[in-house]
């Protein structure tokens, strides 16, 4: 109960700060509008091509819906470092506040933002076209496949965070690690237009899962056996990240 | 029954750090007790085993009777903290702040709401409650930061240097809010500082801690009757050092021997003589100077304060230390003289 109520009133710390950096939220809504004009300018020569169908744009929407989450979920760590910095962490560790919920709030909220900000752009893509298969339910769907993309990112990110107690290495790492993890998957190009290798590799990146999965129900239907696999693979990326953020937590929080 | 008992309490960094080592004392219910030292003498080393947030490399403390390994959780909602970093949620208003420490504390919406109203009254922040906390002033910080610390009404509350980065004027504020905390609300404090001024000011006992040992515990006035008489500080005409050194050498050698010195020490570049009470010593020291021929530029007579208890403790003078840290301040101050 104690981590329940903590959990509970800390998600609405962080939810009312974010909802007043007003820049924030205007950056968050307008860099995935961005995208989605931006990069069907940018592959509009691949539209009517086999793999991709009549448009690009239906092809890479759901691709935005997860860079959205992937991108918003990995800097998490960056408001935890912000307490850490401001002395915030242990003047609430002295108090009897659960630990876990110091982390387990943390990656809720931010959750619940990039809901908001992945139901935001499935609206706009509708409004500019995109069609989709499986409806409002699949949108559903949708949202908790990369809800747990997400949560393994947000958890990795306040774990890295806890280690480094630093902006440059977590900054670092994030860089190195998401654009490639963007490319090395079917995020922008369909997988069978990839090099072979390339086709292999992002059999082990949790982020191609997560646009097979999406895709899926954008543009084909219920397709139960890639669905699967993506729930199952996302949810043990979403385990390993949240136990190795609370394993950090345990160990660097002080 | 104390509130706080240290027996042998150590704590070692990685890499052979002794951070505090094995200190022991009592807090009493009620008073203000300060720890006075200089940066990196092991005052939050401390403060954080009492408050739980580091285990100790060995020794053990209760605090409100528990155990600070066994009990920790009991320890966290009998005590408040207060650390050196201003911890507020600057994103947050001040009402925001209080009430989620309010939840922490498992209090009850209702009486949240009442000792919220009650603690921004106390340290006078009425009227700013809805606001940002971005809006305040760095005095206004520190008082919502300690009324956080006071939300559940703790017997003991740990200050760690509470007016490190206020302006002189707000600390003399703060000062009275920590008094009334003591006087009216029955609260123990324990408090850490450097500056001498404060804990005599505040507190009832201090306890001076260098290099991770204490070195000495009492009130502010034993201590400094524990010095014995007045002190008389001659600094000299030198501009080398070895000039300094020549002029210390031949005024201890004159005064080799006299029954009313009780002690040299050197401090800032000047020589601090303490003398016992007699009235005649002034005068005798300054024939014994003339008779040797040693040129004194200045002499002044004082009375023990926490600054010679220091330097009688430790060895050097808590600034002194200070002045080695902040070279670039101190080049800085060097060069507007010019």
């Amino acid at each position: 109960m104690d981590f329940l109520s903590d959990t509970w009133f800390q998600i609405g710390r962080h939810l009312r700060t974010q909802v007043r950096m007003k820049i924030w939220i205007f950056m968050n809504l307008f860099q995935p509008i961005l995208w989605l004009l931006l990069f069907t300018q940018v592959f509009k020569s691949l539209s009517n091509q086999p793999a991709i169908g009549d448009s690009y744009l239906q092809f890479f929407a759901p691709g935005v819906v997860v860079m959205t989450v992937m991108f918003g979920s990995a800097w998490t760590g960056m408001g935890m470092l912000q307490d850490i910095d401001m002395g915030i962490l242990s003047k609430m560790l002295a108090t009897p506040v659960t630990r876990v919920s110091i982390i387990t709030s943390r990656i809720i909220a931010s959750m619940t933002m990039l809901v908001v900000q992945a139901l935001i752009i499935f609206t706009l893509a509708v409004i500019m076209g995109v069609t989709i298969a499986t409806g409002f339910p699949g949108v559903l769907f949708s949202i908790v496949i990369v809800s747990l993309l997400g949560l393994g990112f947000a958890a990795f990110s306040n774990g890295l965070a806890l280690l480094f107690k630093r902006p440059e290495p977590l900054m670092g790492i994030i860089n190195f690690v998401s654009l490639p993890m963007m490319f090395l998957s079917s995020t922008m190009m369909p997988s069978e237009l990839l090099p072979s290798w390339l086709d292999t590799m992002r059999r082990f990146n949790p982020v191609d899962y997560a646009v097979v999965g999406v895709r899926d129900l954008v543009s084909e239907g219920y397709i139960w056996s890639d669905l699967w696999l993506s729930i199952v693979v996302l949810a043990a990326w979403a385990l390993v990240g949240i136990g190795f953020g609370t394993r950090m937590f345990r160990a660097r929080a002080e | 029954m104390n509130i706080i008992e240290t027996e042998q309490l150590t704590k070692i960094f990685p890499g052979d750090v002794k951070a505090v080592d094995s200190i022991s004392f009592e807090v009493k219910p009620g008073e203000i007790f300060g720890f006075l030292g200089p940066n990196g003498a092991g005052k939050t080393t401390t403060i954080k085993m009492l408050n739980t947030l580091i285990p100790p490399t060995s020794g053990t403390a209760k605090v409100a009777e528990y155990d600070i390994i066994k009990n920790p959780a009991d320890v966290r909602r009998n005590i408040g903290y207060v650390a050196q970093d201003i911890g507020v949620d600057e994103h947050a208003t001040g009402k925001e702040n209080l009430t989620l420490y309010g939840h922490f504390y498992r209090l009850d919406g209702k009486t949240i709401k009442q000792r919220v109203q009650e603690l921004f009254q106390l340290v006078d922040l009425t009227g700013y409650e809805n606001k940002i906390v971005s809006t305040y002033s760095g005095g206004m910080r520190k008082r919502l930061d300690i009324a956080m610390g006071l939300i559940h009404q703790p017997k003991l509350i740990f200050l760690d240097e509470p007016t490190t980065g206020l302006d002189p004027q707000t600390r003399t504020h703060m000062w009275e809010y920590i008094r009334n905390l003591a006087k009216n609300m029955g609260i123990t404090i324990f408090l850490t500082t450097h500056y001498m001024e404060e804990a005599d000011q505040l507190a009832d006992r201090i306890a001076i801690i260098d290099l991770g040992k204490l070195m000495a515990i009492d009130t502010p006035e034993k201590l400094k009757q524990s010095i014995g008489g007045d002190i008389v500080t001659l600094s000299s005409r030198a501009t080398t050092d070895e000039e300094r050194e020549q002029f210390k050498t031949r005024t201890e050698e004159a005064l080799a021997g006299k029954s009313f010195v009780l002690g040299t020490q050197v401090a800032d570049g000047e020589l601090a003589i303490y003398v016992d009470n007699d009235t005649s010593a002034v005068p005798a020291i300054m024939n014994i100077l003339a008779s040797k021929h040693i040129e004194v530029e200045s002499l002044s007579i004082s009375r023990p304060s926490l600054d010679d208890v220091f330097l009688k403790y430790t060895g050097h003078s808590i600034r002194a230390q200070e002045g080695t840290r902040t070279t670039f301040s101190e080049m800085m101050r060097r060069r507007n003289r010019r």
